[in-house]
């Protein structure tokens, strides 16, 4: 954060971007100031606030994990007028950069655990610096399993890593889409009918489950049916941004706010709060 | 304690000799408002009746610019731009005069947000350092007043650095803070003590002053809201009449919601924050559609809830408070009336605020019974 301003920007370089879906691109940021770069940390889980200057500011996740930082990576669904806007900017291009905000996964609580990821769409995003994270401290952790659904095909994100996941023998990858079009050749169905169906087991294990609000739904029915716990089923929640340091108002659940209690919470801490999603 | 008499003839001369230390922003009448302008030697301060706005302008002014931007060609490559930024100016020393108690103690509502919830806002902390409050004293409360219910008081000096008291000809001008002191003590001559008289009759007004209706008892306020925050039809029928227009919000002393917007010109422009209202549905809607208080019901529950539930729950030990209300908790509310009184439509949050109490202790909740969670 800026020492003068925690609204005032960091300056950073887009380096590279690419299309993840018909909607959502990739976008890898360095900070201008090298130093900066070396000493930037953060939790995985937490989120940034991305500055097109003249256009605004957005809340976006950190996907790339702490344990690799050469860049920081950010995936944006093309849906208002900023992200329209970012979605034309190409590498090179200077934006702003207000990071690391808010909380994180809980990672320390969940080792020696089984980790069950669930995610629909560009929900995978968040679950993706914490499944990286996991893969690079990869013994801290028991069986990781990932389940993750998109629309179509062509709707999927990060479609060349769930390959190489797929292939690396020491997690499991479930895919699934609504409407698998010609050339899918694996499952069709929703999300919470595969974690059904493959009778994903409770015992010290954690589900981490990000998606639209429909699939959390019936997740949450269906992680609830095979045993799971509220204690044990952790989520991140998306909410209206500005300031993002707890100031401005907009994000808050009662008393708690998104942007500084959040993003992520127990199923359990989400109970305790008046129900307003 | 510094006691000088302010004559009402002398306002404008005063005022006049502050306006050159300090922008002071005085109160004049407008048509049927009272607004606070900057100060300059044509005006005559009105002191006559509360300003139709609050004083938050002077700490949270309604536009101010974050930073500036400015975009530059990289000449050596066309193709490439290059983004600089700017901090903006620090705020100038202010006099804000005129204020009401229930104002001066809003200061201390906004200092909970922009202090002590977390981050310490640097802009806040610059325009709160650089403002004097020259508050007036109430002689009088209307019927929109319930400054009482939340523990303030027409002559409360909580949030003041100087506190002028009403007396024949002119005030009283007590000095709160050493701030206050000092500002009463630069004046010399033109600021006389305070005689005798006139202390005398201001202490006579106040003995005889009457009591005002007693405040309702407020204490399970927060957990009634609880109680009656699922019972959406309760929040419709509160909301029937509300246009979602947010006067309430935006002439309230403690709502601080603010909104962040860029405004371009041209290769530069500035990041501007402004006053936001949770009464819009703008405020929460999300870039996916979704909109987690999509009705006015939704929307006034927040507003409600916020200041006698949220807020109390947030500071719950209050303790740089200053005297609390007389159910013991803070609210994020002075009693100033203000929402009642320029509510186009009459929603008068003081009878919200009992309804709430009356239904949540019609139904209470079952023992034994679990509490009643909705799934997501």
């Amino acid at each position: 954060m800026n020492a003068q301003s925690p609204y005032i920007p960091e300056l950073a370089t887009i380096i590279e971007t690419f299309d993840e879906t018909p909607d959502v691109k990739t976008f890898r940021v360095v900070l201008q100031d090298k130093a900066k770069m070396a000493a930037f940390r953060f939790e995985p889980g937490q989120v940034a606030q991305l500055s097109v200057f003249g256009t605004g500011e957005s809340t976006f996740v950190i996907c790339s994990p702490p344990t690799r930082m050469d860049y920081l990576q950010f995936s944006v669904m093309r849906v208002g007028e900023l992200t329209h806007r970012l979605h034309t900017l190409k590498e090179g291009d200077p934006i702003g950069l207000r990071a690391p905000l808010g909380n994180h996964f809980p990672y320390q609580d969940m080792q020696g655990k089984d980790i069950v990821f669930v995610g629909g769409g560009l929900g995978l995003a968040p679950l993706r610096t914490l499944l990286l994270f996991m893969l690079d401290n990869r013994a801290d952790y028991g069986n990781i399993t990932l389940i993750y659904g998109g629309r179509t095909p062509e709707h999927l994100c990060f479609k060349d890593e769930l390959a190489e996941w797929a292939a690396r023998g020491d997690m499991r990858v479930e895919l699934t889409v609504d409407n698998p079009g010609e050339s899918w050749t694996g499952r069709t169905g929703v999300v919470p009918a595969v974690l059904t169906e493959l009778g994903v087991r409770p015992e010290n294990a954690v589900a981490v489950t990000c998606g639209p609000p429909i699939m959390i739904r019936f997740t949450l029915e269906a992680l609830g049916k095979l045993g799971f716990t509220d204690e044990q089923i952790v989520t991140t929640l998306e909410r209206r941004m500005k300031c993002g340091i707890g100031l401005c108002g907009r994000c808050n659940i009662g008393e708690k706010f998104v942007c500084v209690d959040g993003p992520v919470f127990t199923q359990a801490q989400l109970k305790g709060l008046p129900q307003e999603f | 304690m510094v006691e000088r008499f302010l004559a009402e003839a002398d306002l404008p001369a005063v005022a006049k000799a502050w306006a050159r230390e300090y922008r002071v922003l005085a109160p004049v009448r407008e048509g049927a408002a009272v607004v606070y302008r900057v100060f300059s030697a044509d005006m005559h301060p009105f002191l006559g009746r509360p300003p139709s706005s609050s004083a938050k302008e002077a700490l949270l002014p309604q536009t101010e610019n974050l930073f500036s931007y400015k975009y530059r060609k990289d000449q050596t490559d066309l193709t490439r731009t290059e983004v600089f930024l700017s901090e903006p100016v620090p705020p100038e020393p202010t006099l804000i005069l005129g204020p009401r108690p229930c104002d001066a103690r809003g200061r201390h509502l906004l200092d909970r947000v922009f202090l002590e919830r977390g981050v310490i806002d640097p802009q806040y902390t610059a325009h709160r350092a650089a403002t004097l409050f020259v508050s007036v004293a109430c002689t009088r409360m209307e019927n929109t007043c319930f400054c009482h219910w939340t523990g303030g008081a027409m002559d409360d000096e909580t949030g003041s650095d100087v506190l002028l008291h009403p007396v024949t000809g002119g005030f009283v001008a007590r000095a709160v803070t050493l701030a206050g002191e000092k500002l009463l003590l630069s004046m010399g001559g033109a600021l006389p003590e305070a005689s005798a008289s006139a202390l005398a009759e201001l202490a006579e007004r106040k003995k005889n002053a009457p009591a005002p209706e007693p405040a309702p008892d407020l204490t399970g306020v927060a957990e009634a809201f609880l109680a009656k925050f699922e019972d959406l039809d309760f929040w419709t029928d509160q909301s029937a009449r509300c246009l979602s227009c947010g006067v309430c919000t935006y002439l309230c002393p403690t709502c601080s919601c603010f909104n962040i917007t860029d405004e371009n010109s041209g290769m530069a422009g500035r990041r501007l924050r402004t006053w936001d209202t949770c009464m819009s549905a703008l405020y929460s809607l999300e870039g996916s559609g979704h909109n987690p208080r999509p009705s006015r019901a939704h929307r006034l529950r927040n507003r409600v809830g916020h200041k006698f539930c949220y807020h109390p729950r947030e500071f719950p030990e209050a303790a740089t408070a200053p005297p609390l209300s007389p159910s013991g908790l803070e609210f994020s509310c002075t009693g100033c009336g203000r929402c009642i009184k320029s509510c186009p439509v009459a929603v008068d949050i003081r009878q919200i605020v009992l309804d709430v109490i009356e239904a949540a202790e019609k139904t209470p909740e079952q023992p034994g019974q679990p509490e009643k969670v909705e799934a997501k």
